[in-house]
């Protein structure tokens, strides 16, 4: 068979062919890797903000001690400033992330570096901040014991096996987000990435 | 949706040669319009519109990822069957397209967008720009494609003698 031969019918294989109007499409949730990233990316900031609202109407909803409030207060502002950054950072990469009109070399590989950054930025991110919303989150909860806690913490000197255990547990929380975080990446992006990866290998011819 | 309309048939052949079945083929065309709509404001008339829909097409198609299995095997052999030449019906250059898209399975991503860009009749110099290698390259690899092309069909024929 001659390849060349074949441009004439193949020019006129679309005689059947009907497509939705665009509306229909608009309707639709797309399935590249960048706007899966994305539609990720615009859940989780909707999900914090929600967790916000619960995390200050357990603290603002029956009244605590003055030394629990203002520690609270001081991490959530803490968490508050970090998730500002992250999510501006999120938000330019949100912003910046369609360059489909590119050539393929340019678009998959501005695409695969972008999805490289973000993705070990949302592990940073993750890292930081997940140990410290579940202390504060627990801490609310649990108030009355915390605040005995806290207090006991500022005026009296820790004995090494305290001070041992608390660092363990630091040490244990950090090390869990770190796996978790890295499991859920791994699920909801690395496969993306990978795949991309191998194309831009594919054209690079390396 | 005049531009799509006046560029379905290119739109149709770039879902044919990267998804195989009916409903991924119908998925990635919405994507493809959805991306075409998305971007639009960006293209700033230095190239062809029928180059800037490449381009977009070709790196949707790429980027995009199948939603999760809706059918099992069976339906979609069952499927594929249905879409087989009517060897009485059809012509043989019909029947030859049908074996060449079976081939072009075989291919990986780039190549297919390489091969796709040349049934379009792009010249060598446009599918370098659309794809960002070089003319060389473009030649280099579409002669070892349609190598590769010949080969599979070759083996694709002698399995259904």
């Amino acid at each position: 068979m001659n390849i060349d031969d074949l441009k004439d019918t193949w020019k006129n294989d679309d005689t059947s062919f009907k497509y939705s109007p665009l509306d229909a499409a608009l309707q639709r949730k797309t399935s590249s890797a960048i706007s899966k990233v994305r539609n990720n990316m615009k859940t989780e900031f909707i999900t914090t903000l929600f967790s916000y609202v619960i995390l200050f109407w357990f603290l603002f909803s029956k009244p605590k001690a003055m030394l629990f409030l203002n520690v609270t207060c001081i991490t959530l502002c803490a968490l508050v400033i970090l998730n500002c950054f992250y999510f501006f950072k999120f938000y330019m990469f949100y912003r910046g992330a369609n360059k489909y009109d590119q050539s393929v070399k340019e678009g998959i590989g501005k695409i695969v570096y972008e999805l490289e950054l973000n993705t070990e930025l949302y592990k940073t991110y993750n890292v930081c901040i997940t140990p410290l919303t579940i202390i504060v989150a627990l801490g609310i909860i649990w108030d009355g014991q915390a605040t005995g806690y806290i207090y006991k913490l500022l005026t009296n000197s820790i004995s090494a096996i305290n001070m041992s255990m608390i660092i363990l547990v630091m040490l244990i929380s950090f090390i869990a987000s770190y796996f978790f975080i890295g499991l859920h990446v791994k699920r909801s992006y690395q496969k993306h990435l990978d795949e991309l990866k191998s194309v831009l290998k594919q054209i690079t011819g390396n | 949706m005049q531009v799509i309309e006046e560029h379905k048939g290119m739109l149709f052949r770039v879902c044919r040669i990267y998804q195989d079945d009916n409903a991924d083929r119908d998925d990635l065309m919405q994507e493809i319009i959805l991306q075409l709509w998305l971007v639009f404001e960006s293209f700033k008339g230095n190239s062809k519109i029928g180059t800037w829909i490449y381009r977009v097409a070709l790196n949707t198609a790429i980027t995009y990822f199948k939603k999760q299995k809706r059918r099992n095997d069976t339906e979609l052999l069952t499927e594929m069957a249905y879409n087989l030449p009517d060897h009485s019906l059809h012509a043989e250059k019909e029947e030859q397209l049908a074996l060449f898209y079976a081939a072009l399975k075989h291919l990986n991503k780039i190549e297919k967008a390489l091969i796709f860009l040349y049934m379009e009749s792009q010249p060598y110099n446009e599918i370098a720009l659309n794809l960002g290698i070089s003319e060389v390259n473009v030649r280099v690899r579409l002669t070892r494609i349609k190598n590769k092309l010949k080969e599979i069909i070759k083996n694709i024929s002698y399995e259904h003698r």
